[in-house]
């Protein structure tokens, strides 16, 4: 299996990686780059936890192949936060009690910063859909619902 | 989940994709968004040792109307169809499958080529297809070949696709004025979810605004391939649109479908769904025809 030299932009940082081909990018993330933030839970696309953003768009990084990435870019839950200050998404999250065990928490949180980077002022039925790929098996979803609610409200203010 | 090794092609044109894909022919599969291959390499249900990824070659993620034909690009992705003006305006059945497809982030990579050539019978962008009358164009070492949808699916999973073809574009005419499309999906969940059954439907009325000139009805889930009712098209033609005649046409589509039983659902609950989904999809035709 030959290795394909690509580069990845995660974060706004460049990398210059050698990948296996069959490599996912979920892989790539969190063994290569150490960006474990980004969760696998069922690897197949039904949970959401994967979820990263592809050139501003929320993907599986399960079901991408790192190669299928090569000259994008990336934004993973570590590049939300800017130095200390979390991004208000991640602090609505937390203010809303939206978080038990965490697990979904990366994958939701960029699913609704995709929604709020394209639609500032959603309603319900809007974040509902935009987090339907996104599975939580603790909160019941109505916190994390309010949470995005809450934040777009913060963001539309600032 | 690991992915089983193989080699990874990304040809630049289509001629090159076809040189690989014969060169390597029989233990090559074509990558578009990976949402059905990747998950069936990593359940060990499909081992291929090379794939060709079709990103490299140029066009075939866009769509275009010429001389009365609407040629839609089999690397368009369902969140691109579903949001694209020029799709709901000439394929609009297309545009409203696409959009309950999986969920957004399986939306973001899966292709309407992929959707097609998967051939599940449920798929939710090739039943709007068959209902819009869309031919699959093939590429091969050959040359080009068109087959209308209805001769491409064979069975569940299965095509008249050679292994050495592409599916390079779906064709289809250009729609008539006064035209309109529905989708109806019905499934256990809103997301995530392989339909129970779903149903398109293509209605076509004459100048009048009122008489039905041409109407198609498309089946998922309900035999082992997407299928026509041409039943409920035969009865709906020459007739006045309207919920009777609707009606009528869903008695008919539950009549042409052919359901089993499985976990998810009866055979008989099937075809009473088909009927209803068939009459709800022909209304929201008619209110798109009349230009509501
Ligand atoms: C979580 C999840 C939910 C899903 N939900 C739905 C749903 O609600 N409705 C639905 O219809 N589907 C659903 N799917 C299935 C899948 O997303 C769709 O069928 C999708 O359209 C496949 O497109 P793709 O580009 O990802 O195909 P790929 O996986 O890349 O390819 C699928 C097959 O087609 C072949 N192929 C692809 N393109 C070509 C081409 N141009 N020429 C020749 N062969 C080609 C491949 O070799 C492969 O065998 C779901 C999948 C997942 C993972
Ligand atoms: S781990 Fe990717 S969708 Fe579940
Ligand atoms: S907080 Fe545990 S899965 Fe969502």
């Amino acid at each position: 299996m030959e290795k394909i030299r690509i580069e990845l932009t995660v974060n706004g940082k460049q990398h210059d990686l050698l990948v296996a081909p069959n490599r996912t990018l979920a892989q790539t993330l969190r063994e290569d780059l150490r960006l474990t933030g980004t969760k696998q839970g069922c690897e197949v696309g039904d949970c959401g936890s994967c979820t990263v953003l592809l050139d501003d768009v929320p993907v599986n990084s399960c079901l991408v192949l790192a190669v299928q990435a090569a000259g994008r870019r990336v934004t993973t839950i570590e590049g939300l936060a800017q130095g200390n200050e979390l991004h208000p998404i991640q602090e609505a999250m937390i203010q809303h009690g939206a978080i038990q065990c965490g697990f979904c928490t990366p994958g939701m949180i960029l699913s609704a910063k995709a929604l709020l980077d394209r639609n500032p002022d959603p309603d319900a039925g809007e974040i509902k859909d935009a987090l339907s790929g996104n599975l939580c098996r603790c909160t019941g979803y109505q916190k994390i619902v309010e949470a995005v609610q809450d934040a777009a409200a913060k963001m539309g203010r600032d | 989940m690991l992915l089983p090794r193989f080699e990874y092609h990304q040809p630049a044109s289509l001629d090159e994709a076809v040189e690989v894909l014969g060169q390597y022919a029989g233990e090559a599969a074509v990558l578009a968004g990976g949402t059905d291959l990747l998950v069936n390499m990593k359940h060990q249900a499909m081992a291929p040792s090379h794939l060709v990824s079709l990103a490299g070659v140029e066009g075939l993620d866009q769509a275009s109307a010429d001389g009365g034909r609407v040629t839609v690009g089999p690397l368009m992705s369902a969140a691109v169809l579903a949001q694209s003006e020029f799709i709901a305006a000439n394929a609009g059945a297309l545009a409203l499958g696409a959009a309950v497809l999986g969920s957004p982030q399986v939306r973001t990579r899966a292709t309407v080529g992929g959707n097609v050539c998967n051939a599940r019978p449920a798929a939710d962008m090739s039943v709007p297809l068959l209902a819009l009358g869309a031919r699959a164009v093939l590429t091969g070492p050959d040359g080009q070949r068109q087959v209308d949808l209805e001769e491409f699916f064979v069975g569940p999973g299965q095509t008249v696709r050679a292994p050495g073809e592409l599916l390079s574009a779906l064709e289809m005419d250009a729609p008539a004025p006064g035209t309109g499309w529905g989708y109806q999906k019905l499934g256990l969940r809103k997301a995530l979810e392989i339909s129970l059954v779903n149903v398109a439907a293509a209605l076509s009325l004459e100048d009048d605004g009122k008489t039905i000139k041409a109407a198609r009805v498309a089946l998922g889930a309900v035999a082992p391939t997407p299928i026509l009712a041409p039943g409920a098209a035969e009865v709906l033609v020459g007739q006045a649109a309207g919920g009777d005649v609707f009606k009528a046409a869903g008695q008919k589509a539950a009549a042409d479908a052919k359901p089993i039983d499985d976990h998810r659902g009866s055979a008989w609950y099937r075809r009473e769904m088909v009927a209803v989904l068939t009459a709800r999809a022909l209304n929201q035709a008619w209110a798109r025809a009349q230009g509501q």
